[in-house]
């Protein structure tokens, strides 16, 4: 990015951490497009949620972006580098909080530690710490099936942070939770990755969690799976949930909704 | 003693009974089967029942007495039989969970060994036995090989599908977190199928009862299926009922050992090892800090 373009867009001034370079990605020999030329440049810190109904692309988006799959054509390009496989500097949180049902909260928040080399006491210390923030500090010997949903998610979240990675790939990880557990653990959310400096992108389908949580919305339509929009989220930070009856706060959400409604 | 107070809460939560119920049930369990025996008995003594073939409970009593004490014939036999089918079993189920990690593993494998192992499971495992003691000669060897035979197949498929059905975003993780095969093997694959695999085994230790039966009874020089074979030719039928009951001890033995070897071994299954575990590791943690 030149230094012109950044004047021009003083929001951007972060230097971009996550960036789309028309990425292609399609299935079942080319007869299917699920994502459509994506572009897009994401600063470093930023917080970006991903909208739209199933089959937008959403999920392909994210995987790509993770270096699960490989694009079709285009590129998706993190610190500079295209991606070509999975990668240290990038973590991924899932729907299911996909915990191993024989290890304790501790030692499923170390198994990033584990894959990657010794378990040292400073890491043990560390994924304690991690459980404190994530308030599970006396859940810490528990085994899954001993945790709710929510307290399981949140063992996930601290395994998230234990890999160090400063970008953060999240798909629905509240999504088959209740309505008060997901809003709590999105606040929670927004605190941490606050605290962390961490890029975050998060997949969505409800409209009004993705205003809340970002500081950009790609809102993703269907057939084929594409961008459709990027909007800006200009709502003060921290974030409370009073904002989301406030004028502005509707008014973005309505873009949201005409974006996706225009199909 | 207050038992009556104890009542209404077992009443309110039927699921768990109190104390004074479970005796209560204990107390009738115990009293149809007195009754039972006591029919048996009395009718093989009027002669209802043919003492030939239905020997009186009293009779089976003192045979138990016979082959464990008096004559002590049995514990050889019994000892020959249980190292047949520990033998038997122990290299029936490496071989059947081995192969069943490789082919589970290994599509290619699997592509090629499917058909043979379709053919293999629906023909009776049984069926084989004559013919691996015609290869195999009389002796210890091809009473093995038939335990080995009916051993294998319950670890072998529940192996096998164990290891082929971890669940897909398990494996994603695993991809995200860049393990390699073998960690992905050791700390997610082998694990995840361990409860699957213990279930095998469970049925293959059964099997293996009924297994080396078969094997001794058509290898008829030793061990207790052979000893039943000779009580029942000499019409001793008390004692070979006794032989049948010991097998039925061994059978509910075996039964509860390898439900208390569930639990240790796959302890996250059941609430009181989850418990149990996390307080030892909570301990552990505590003393080295």
């Amino acid at each position: 990015m030149t230094a012109a373009q950044a004047d021009a867009e003083p929001r951007r001034a972060a230097p971009t951490v996550v960036a789309g370079d028309a990425i292609v990605k399609t299935f079942a020999n080319g007869s299917v497009t699920a994502l459509d030329r994506a572009s897009f440049d994401i600063p470093k810190g930023a917080f970006v949620s991903l909208v739209g109904p199933s089959g937008c692309g959403k999920s392909t988006l994210l995987r790509l972006i993770a270096g699960l799959i490989a694009p079709s054509q285009g590129a998706a390009i993190v610190h500079g580098r295209e991606v070509t496989g999975p990668r240290p500097d990038i973590a991924m949180m899932f729907q299911k909080a996909t915990l191993l049902e024989w290890r304790t909260s501790l030692e499923n928040v170390l198994l990033p530690t584990e894959l990657s080399g010794t378990v040292t006491k400073a890491d043990r210390a560390r994924a304690l710490d991690l459980l404190n923030l994530v308030g599970l500090k006396d859940f810490a010997f528990a085994f899954p099936a001993q945790l709710s949903g929510g307290m399981q998610q949140r063992v996930a979240l601290a395994r998230l942070l234990q890999t160090g990675a400063d970008i953060l790939l999240l798909d629905e990880p509240f999504g088959a939770l209740d309505e008060f557990t997901r809003e709590h653990l999105n606040l929670e959310l927004l605190r941490i990755v606050g605290e962390f400096g961490a890029t975050t992108i998060f997949v969505t389908h409800n409209i009004n969690e993705a205003i809340f949580l970002s500081d950009q919305v790609f809102v993703m339509t269907p057939r084929p799976g594409k961008i459709a929009k990027i909007v800006d989220i200009n709502l003060p930070r921290p974030r409370t949930l009073a904002m989301q009856l406030t004028p502005e706060f509707n008014a973005l959400a309505e873009d949201v909704r005409a974006t996706l409604g225009a199909l | 003693m207050a038992m009556s107070g104890r009542i209404a809460p077992s009443q309110a939560n039927p699921a768990q009974p109190g104390a004074s119920l479970r005796l209560r049930r204990l107390a009738n369990h115990l009293g149809l089967f007195l009754v039972l025996l006591v029919l048996w008995e009395t009718g093989s003594r009027l002669g209802w029942l043919d003492p030939l073939f239905y020997p009186r409970p009293s009779a089976i009593l003192r045979s138990f007495w016979l082959v464990y004490f008096e004559n002590a014939n049995i514990w050889w036999h019994l000892y020959v039989s249980l190292g047949l089918v520990l033998a038997g079993f122990t290299a029936g189920s490496i071989l059947g969970v081995g192969l069943g990690a490789v082919v589970g593993l290994n599509p290619l494998v699997r592509r090629y060994l499917q058909p043979y192992v379709i053919v293999l499971e629906a023909t009776p495992r049984i069926a084989v036995a004559p013919l691996l003691i015609a290869a195999l000669g009389f002796g210890a060897q091809s009473k093995i090989a038939i335990i080995m035979l009916v051993c294998f197949f319950a670890p072998f498929i529940n192996t096998l599908s164990g290891v082929m059905n971890v669940p897909a975003e398990k494996l994603e993780l695993f991809r995200s977190l860049r393990a390699t095969k073998w960690q992905t093997l050791r700390k997610l694959v082998l694990p995840d199928a361990v409860p699957v695999i213990m279930a095998g085994e469970r049925l293959a230790l059964t099997a293996a009862l009924s297994g080396v039966l078969v094997a001794e009874f058509i290898q008829r020089d030793q061990g207790i299926g052979s000893l039943i074979l000779v009580y029942t030719r000499n019409l001793n039928m008390a004692s070979a009922f006794a032989c049948i009951f010991t097998l039925t001890i061994i059978g509910f033995g075996i039964f509860k050992g390898m439900e208390l070897l569930d639990r240790w071994i796959a302890f996250w299954k059941h609430q009181d090892g989850r418990e149990r575990v996390s307080a030892a590791r909570a301990r552990a943690h505590a003393e080295e800090a």
